[in-house]
């Protein structure tokens, strides 16, 4: 980082640095857990003085104190693995569980075939065999920041400074051994023994440490929101299912927070994210509710109506949508008795008799919860190195700073919390033999223990990202047949059970492979292929899956 | 300036050289030490090319992704045995509610070789008082230079005292000397440590029974003293020397001699005759199937995992564990009290 403001140099470079062992520059998720982490050491907090430095205000995390009924819109995925570990550190019980949500289930479908997998808790066994109660739990990011803020407030060894920036770090200057300095906007400098960035994607410390990362900007925009619908009736599954379907601008998710609340993360091209942004909420609801059910010709025809208005500077109205979607279901004879149905459902009250079909469909959406509507764009990205080497040493990445990933498989911040989990035991390793915390042969089994774990997931979703846009003819093909999305939804489950399946990180045979014995519920809904073409490829895509989930059992642990 | 030649050095570094580097290293003066050592504590004298020199000097050896890679890697190992070894005697005295955190905490350690400080710095991170000698005045230098950086030391520099400072703000107090064990023991007097090591020394030196007596001579009674080096197996041979020096050119040639390398039976004999005094019991007093009891003595093989790198401890009464003790290995004997 290059210092702009000569005045702060001078000021900072008269300050006398502090001494801090480790300095965690984010409070992220993945900052805050590695602090949190750290603190419930005694053994660590004993012998480290650990400082955390956040640009933003946490004491508006700290304070959130949010209506019942509204959800923020960022909301995660928390893994079995990862509920372990925050549990692990004492952390979990400060995290408000009545705003949470189990997902009992996931149904992950295509959009052209309408090839589905479904797949449950049910069939997840932690090595002792014990079937799982939930595949992951849904947790907005700032409940879990919250908890583990509130959680950190016990801790004496751990304090945090924030509403402050990391303004540039040096290098001390001292030949060879020279440690960071830390130059902060308030005038001190820290000098640490160890530097973390878990400063999200433009990280200031992977800069300094001279760390390149690869990876590439997905021409896709994530649309997120939080969404208000009808609450499941007696006859039908409680709202703790995921659904997602993958439509061939990107796939959209439906993740349940509560009886009548869920989250939306959809994935798609960028014009489409902004005119459905700049649109009535009511036609986004619309929209989503649309998504789900039309054909894909259909919803290739609505998404232009939408793009076509926001050129001409005006918006679709809501009810212009809803005609248009009358005239589509009519055209594709979607049977209005059917939870297919968006004009039936819009029309009918909840309750009663479930139409057919609606296990297979989230709820009806009614609408957006107001100022819930944002977006991301979506890269994926990954450093080439955890550790700092040479001019850069005493550094260390984790989360968002070292990787960034398509959410599509809901690993963002498992990842980053894997890494605060595996970075804490590394340094509670190195205290423990009175190692220096910052130096390469303390943290190098960090990095052996993620580096390949992450990199797997990192290449599992951009491969399933990249089949899901391709629009070469034969890919086309296979997928209007069912054939490539078979297997590729399996990858999917393979890559959503690999960290869902472990009851915990640590137990060295916890991936939960027993999935693979498991029988695969693949149905072959496809509308285009014979009975028989059907059997044969979920024959095929059970060898393919099984082949895959072997491969990445045994390389997990080496 | 111009570097004149040292003697020699007894030290573990020496193994894990190049030749040029080497050649950097060990021809410093002796005058240089003297003065740049002086100027950490005060301010005059200050050599400002003497500072450097030991600095650059520091920061090649504590360079963990540099030629003694090998050796960063195998202090946790090394720092591993001492505390589960210290633990395991703590409960063997009775001290039930001993707790693996503070095994070292407040004890007397001297740590005979003690290259650039590596496991010095682990052990009074550890709390335990720790002096280390070297018989290299560069050495000595450079684990000077290295700790004066780290605040977390609680580093002092080298007084010719009859006991290792006293301790402040909880952390063991650290001291560098350069010096032998013999001069330790002539200046201080015996039964001075509560624990003494010697990691990868006694296969460089040329009188090993001499070298382990005066070690032996400095541990209080109760105390312990803690052993690394190779054995004199085939599987050595082709591992440190052939492997090492002559096929990979990890370490320089020459730096080993077969001859001097130690087999743990050899330490285990040298024990089971050695008392403290004529009248007393030797320090290993039995042996089944040639193996002395947990509580006198015990030789672990330490072993190199490639696609880990790292270095672990092989498991007691492992499959094989004979098998590694057939190279590089740890060995810890206890003197019986009196
Ligand atoms: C806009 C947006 C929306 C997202 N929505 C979702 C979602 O809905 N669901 C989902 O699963 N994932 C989502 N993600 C991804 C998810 O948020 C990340 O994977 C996760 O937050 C990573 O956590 P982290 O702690 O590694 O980094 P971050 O959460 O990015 O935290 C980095 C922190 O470092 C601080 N920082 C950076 N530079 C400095 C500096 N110089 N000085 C001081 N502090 C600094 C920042 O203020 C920030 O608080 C979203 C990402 C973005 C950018």
């Amino acid at each position: 980082m290059v210092l702009r403001n000569s005045r702060r140099r001078c000021l900072a470079s008269a300050a006398h640095p502090e001494e801090s062992d480790v300095v965690i520059v984010g409070g992220g998720p993945a900052g805050l857990a590695l602090a949190s982490a750290l603190g419930n050491s005694a053994e660590v907090s004993k012998s480290l003085r650990v400082v955390l430095v956040e640009a933003g205000d946490l004491s508006k995390i700290r304070d959130w104190a949010p209506a019942q009924n509204s959800f923020s819109n960022r909301v995660s995925s928390i893994t079995n693995a990862s509920r372990a570990f925050l549990k692990d550190i004492g952390a979990w019980s400060h995290v408000q569980l009545d705003r949470t949500a189990p997902v009992e289930e996931m149904q992950v479908w295509d959009g052209i075939s309408d090839a589905r997998v479904a797949f449950s808790a049910a069939e997840m066994m932690t090595p002792e065999r014990v079937a799982l109660d939930e595949m992951s739990r849904l947790v907005e990011n700032l409940n879990l920041q919250r908890a583990l803020l509130r959680h950190i407030s016990s801790m004496p060894g751990v304090s945090i400074v924030d509403r402050t920036k990391v303004q540039s770090i040096e290098k001390e200057e001292r030949e060879g051994n020279g440690w960071p300095l830390v130059h902060l906007s308030d005038g001190r400098v820290l000098r640490a023994r160890l530097l973390v960035g878990a400063d999200g994607f433009n990280s200031p410390v992977r800069s300094y440490a001279g760390i390149e990362s690869y990876g590439w900007a997905y021409d896709t925009q994530a649309i997120v929101a939080t969404m208000n619908h009808h609450p499941r009736t007696a006859f039908e599954p409680p709202n703790t299912v995921a659904y997602q379907r993958f439509l061939p601008t990107g796939p959209i998710a439906f993740l349940p927070l509560s009886h009548t609340s869920s989250s939306l993360v959809w994935s798609t091209k960028p014009p489409l994210a902004k005119a459905l942004q700049a649109s009535d909420p009511a036609v986004l609801a619309g929209m989503i509710n649309a998504a789900f059910r039309l054909p894909e010709v259909s919803m290739r025809y609505l998404h232009n109506r939408v793009l076509e208005a926001h050129a001409g500077g005006s918006t679709l109205l809501s009810d212009e949508l809803n005609k248009e979607i009358a005239w589509r279901e009519q055209s594709h004879n979607v049977d209005p008795r059917t939870a297919y149905s968006v004009t039936a459902l819009s029309r009918s009250a909840p309750g009663g008799i479930p139409p057919a079909g609606s296990d297979l469909l989230p709820p009806f959406v009614t609408s957006i919860q107001e100022g819930t509507i944002a977006s991301f764009p979506l890269r994926m990205s990954h450093a080439d190195a955890y550790v700092g080497e040479g001019r850069g040493a005493r550094t260390v990445l984790v989360g968002d700073a070292a990787h960034t990933i398509h959410p599509l498989a809901g690993q963002g911040l498992n990842l980053g919390l894997g890494d605060a989990e595996a970075l804490a035991h590394c340094i509670h390793t190195a205290v423990r033999n009175g190692g220096d915390v910052g130096s390469y042969t303390a943290l190098a089994p960090y990095a052996r223990d993620r580096y390949f774990e992450n990199h797997k997931m990192l290449s599992a979703v951009d491969k399933l990202h990249k089949l899901y846009s391709a629009t070469a003819e034969p890919v086309v093909w296979a997928r209007s047949v069912g054939l490539e999305v078979l297997n590729e939804l399996d990858t999917i489950k393979a890559a959503l059970m690999m960290s869902a399946g472990s009851a915990r990180r640590t137990d060295p045979a916890s991936v939960g492979w027993s999935v693979a014995a498991s029988s695969l519920e693949t149905v072959a809904r496809s509308v285009n292929s014979a009975k028989s073409v059907g059997d044969t490829i979920v024959g095929l895509a059970g060898a393919t899956a099984q082949g895959l989930l072997k491969r990445l059992s045994n390389s997990s642990r080496p | 300036m111009k570097p004149s030649r040292l003697p020699k050095p007894a030290s573990r570094a020496i193994r894990y050289h190049s030749a040029q580097r080497h050649q950097r290293l060990y021809h410093a003066s002796r005058a240089a030490f003297v003065s740049a050592a002086a100027s950490t504590g005060s301010q005059s004298s200050v050599n400002p090319d003497e500072i450097a020199l030991f600095s650059r000097l520091s920061s090649q050896w504590w360079d963990e992704r540099g030629e003694f890679q090998m050796l960063h890697k195998m202090n946790p190992v090394r720092i591993q045995f001492i505390r589960e070894k210290l633990l395991e005697m703590r409960r063997e005295d009775g001290e039930d509610a001993a707790s693996a955190d503070d095994v070292l905490k407040g004890l007397n350690v001297l740590d005979v070789g003690c290259g650039g400080g590596l496991l010095c710095e682990s052990l009074a991170r550890l709390g335990a008082n720790t002096l280390g000698v070297d018989a290299s005045a560069s050495n000595i230098g450079i684990a000077s230079t290295h700790a004066s950086s780290d605040p977390s030391l609680n580093y002092s520099l080298s007084v010719k005292s009859t006991s290792p400072a006293p301790t402040s703000r909880g952390k063991g107090a650290l001291t560098y000397e350069h010096t032998s064990a013999e001069d330790v023991l002539a200046t201080r007097g015996p039964r001075q440590f509560d624990v003494v090591c010697s990691m990868e020394v006694l296969e460089h030196v040329d009188n090993p029974r001499t070298f382990l007596r005066n070690c032996a001579d400095l541990v209080k009674p109760g105390g312990h003293l803690f052993l690394s080096t190779i054995s004199r197996t085939p599987l050595a041979y082709l591992l440190t020397i052939f492997a090492a020096e002559h096929l990979l050119r990890l370490v320089t040639p020459g730096t080993h001699t077969y001859a001097k390398y130690v087999r743990p039976e050899e330490l285990t004999q040298f024990f089971g005759d050695y008392r403290s005094a004529p009248e007393s019991r030797p320090w290993i007093s039995r042996l089944y199937g040639g193996v002395p009891t947990r509580t006198e003595a015990e030789t672990r093989g330490i072993i190199y995992v490639p696609w880990k790198g790292e270095w672990t401890l092989v498991p007691r009464g492992a499959v094989g564990a004979r098998w590694g003790e057939g190279c590089n290995y740890l060995f810890w004997v206890r003197r019986p009290l009196e």
